[in-house]
């Protein structure tokens, strides 16, 4: 119908660039924010889990908790909030949704983008810091992951657009959704390994595609080995699929969106 | 020349959104595909095509629809049914608060209306100059938007605007904020884009822009078009109307005194040689008149039975004095009928006699036979000019002995 309905790379790399500025550059300690937050957070699980709970990871390979926990908590740390923080931006960004003329999806899509981009480099910062403390990293599986990446980053992309657009008719989203991710969280295999579980809650967790993309981040950067896993094809398929739900479902209410701001 | 814009049938419902039940119920009924039809109908049955070089301008009461017309047309929101489409190529909205983040400064509000509205990163480069010399807010562009004052940010907003090269402008009462040097550079920056071939689509509550900035206009009342055409006549209307509807509430208040209302005012209007219109410059609703011009009044009447109502003409000053009473029933011409129960009675004061003050002009309906008011409408007027004579009337005279 109009020029400015459609995705607009220019606009979405000013959306981009404007939310990285305003969530962690506008003040001067936001970037360093940004990498302190999570190890704060990992430090804290590492002390409950290795000194209280005495926690053991049985398939580590001997590379110990820390660097275990560390390489799947940053990408969960980035999914989860760029979830989280893009599920609001319709709401945020009312007075743009309800005066300009523009595909609203770009709102969330950016600010997944934005969290995401951010605490990628925060990861890459991790693995750094992992690896002059003398963890044996696969670099070379860095660039393998990077689809994965890629894939959890579509996974996030597709809840937001989901929530975001749900949020906007049901206020109780930004209630619902916090204790939502820290339940999954949990129910995900990032604080512990897959292989303590007993074999009935193994076979539930395996449903869980968090399941799959930190057993594939571990096996790749800490065992150097990417194998082509049936569970793999289901994401590689699935998630996209899921994008374009999330997409339809986003539009068939973007236009009413002004009506309920 | 192609319609830019063209509407038909639109109409749009807000659905009761008070409740989170009734939010409940809305997500339930888009979801399933059915745009709710209950709420407020904020507009029905509109059919409008602005057509290239056209101007239109817009007016109504506030709340008559004219914000979600001009919302419906950039494509912000869906209308409930009819048709909208916008052929355009770029089509620049320009509205109070112009969609800006009031977090983020000027500078990067610009950056972001300007990918809106379709400059490049490097056209906005090149404009960014112009764009900044046109706000003229200087050192200020620095600071987040929130700091702004109304006036600075449509400023911004229209010079943004401005450097878009539209096809296609939208204006959502902008220039009333602005001061009176920005108003005249966007009046001037209008009447260029406009003899460049510019499309307008203007809604104001001054008449004078609306006169002087479009050929046409759309009066739309509780979101129906009320009248559609040259927008001289649509303003006279319009303001007519408001006149007799502010009248109606004095009149409610004059009228506990029982009934005796079936001859009514239906407009009371005044105008000058060649009826150009009195409007003050300042205060629409007090007309103003050179001091020794010609005042012309016209009443139109409407009778419930048929039957001629006597009208009446009377002048007093601002505290009530009376200056000059006139009835039809003496008067060498009839009443124009003008149908459907109307009636109409012209007035023509030539060199009216006032001096400088303020006045008002009342217009009365008397029953057939003259014996009594029925109803009454007043116009304020106010005499403009100098004099150094004193009272209220410009008696003729002579001084003695005439050389």
């Amino acid at each position: 119908m109009q020029r400015n309905a459609r995705f607009d790379p220019v606009f979405f790399r000013n959306l981009v660039a404007r939310q990285i500025r305003q969530d962690y550059l506008e003040n001067i300690t936001g970037f360093a924010w940004l990498i302190l937050q999570p190890l704060m957070l990992l430090s804290v699980y590492a002390f409950v889990f290795t000194q209280i709970f005495r926690a053991r990871i049985p398939d580590d390979g001997g590379v110990g908790f820390v660097p275990y926990l560390a390489i799947a908590f940053w990408p969960w740390t980035a999914f989860s909030e760029s979830v989280l923080r893009a599920s609001g931006s319709i709401t945020a960004n009312a007075a743009l949704v309800s005066k300009v003329a523009f595909a609203t999806e770009q709102l969330p899509l950016a600010t997944v983008t934005a969290t995401f981009l951010m605490h990628m480099i925060g990861y890459l910062a991790v693995l750094v810091v992992l690896a002059l403390m003398g963890t044996e990293l696969h670099w070379l599986f860095l660039l393998a992951v990077v689809p994965v990446l890629v894939l959890l980053w579509l996974l996030a992309c597709a809840i937001a657009l989901f929530a975001s657009s749900t949020q906007v008719f049901l206020r109780d989203i930004a209630q619902i959704l916090p204790p939502l991710m820290t339940f999954w969280f949990f129910m995900s295999p990032i604080l512990y390994s897959p292989a303590i579980l007993p074999d009935s809650l193994a076979g539930v967790m395996n449903w869980n595609p968090m399941t799959w993309f930190v057993g594939t981040l571990r096996s790749a950067l800490l065992g150097g080995e990417l194998g082509f896993s049936l569970a793999g094809l289901v994401m590689l398929v699935a998630v996209p699929l899921l994008v374009v739900l999330g997409l339809k479902w986003f539009r068939r209410f973007s236009g009413h969106f002004e009506d309920f701001l | 020349m192609r319609p830019l814009a063209q509407l038909q049938g639109v109409g749009k419902v807000y659905p009761r959104v008070h409740h989170p039940r009734e939010r409940l119920r809305a997500f339930g009924s888009l979801l399933a595909g059915k745009p709710p039809r209950e709420g407020a109908h904020v507009l029905s049955d509109i059919d409008l095509e602005v057509r290239q070089g056209e101007s239109l301008g817009i007016i109504g009461e506030n709340g008559a629809g004219k914000s979600t017309l001009l919302k419906i047309l950039t494509g912000v929101i869906r209308p409930t049914t009819g048709t909208v489409s916008l052929a355009a190529r770029t089509a620049a909205l320009l509205e109070l608060g112009a969609g800006f983040q009031p977090d983020f400064s000027g500078l990067d509000n610009i950056r972001m209306k300007a990918s809106l509205l379709g400059i490049g990163r490097r056209e906005l480069e090149a404009r960014l100059d112009d764009i900044l010399s046109f706000a003229d807010i200087g050192e200020y562009i620095y600071e987040p938007v929130k700091h702004y004052s109304s006036g600075m940010v449509v400023r911004l907003g229209f010079a943004v605007v401005a450097a878009s090269d539209p096809e296609l402008l939208i204006t959502d009462e902008v220039l009333a904020v602005g001061d009176e040097s920005f108003q005249k550079k966007c009046v001037r920056w209008i009447d260029r884009f406009l003899d460049g071939g510019g499309t307008l689509l203007l809604v104001s509550h001054s008449m004078y822009l609306v006169n002087k900035l479009c050929r046409n206009a759309m009066w739309l009342h509780d979101g129906r078009v009320r009248a559609c055409g040259e927008s001289h006549a649509v303003t006279q209307e319009y303001l007519a109307w408001h006149e007799s509807r502010d009248q109606e509430e004095s009149r409610s208040r004059d009228r506990v005194s029982g009934d005796n209302g079936h001859y009514r005012v239906e407009t009371l209007t005044l105008g000058q040689n060649g009826d150009r219109p009195l409007e003050g410059v300042l205060d629409k609703s007090v007309h103003e008149l050179p001091v020794g011009d010609d005042l012309v009044a016209e009443l139109v009447l409407r009778s419930p039975d048929g039957r001629t109502p006597v009208g009446m003409f009377g002048i007093v000053r601002a505290d009530e004095t009376a200056v000059y009473g006139v009835s039809s029933e003496r008067a060498p011409t009839a009443a124009e009928a003008l149908g459907d129960g109307l009636f109409r009675y012209r007035i023509r004061f030539p060199e009216l006699a006032l001096l400088p003050g303020r006045y008002r002009v009342r217009g009365h309906a008397l029953d057939p036979e003259g014996l009594r008011v029925c109803d009454t409408a007043e116009c304020e007027l106010r005499v403009t000019g100098q004099s150094h004579e004193l009272g209220m009337v410009r008696l003729q005279h002579q001084w003695q002995p005439e050389d």
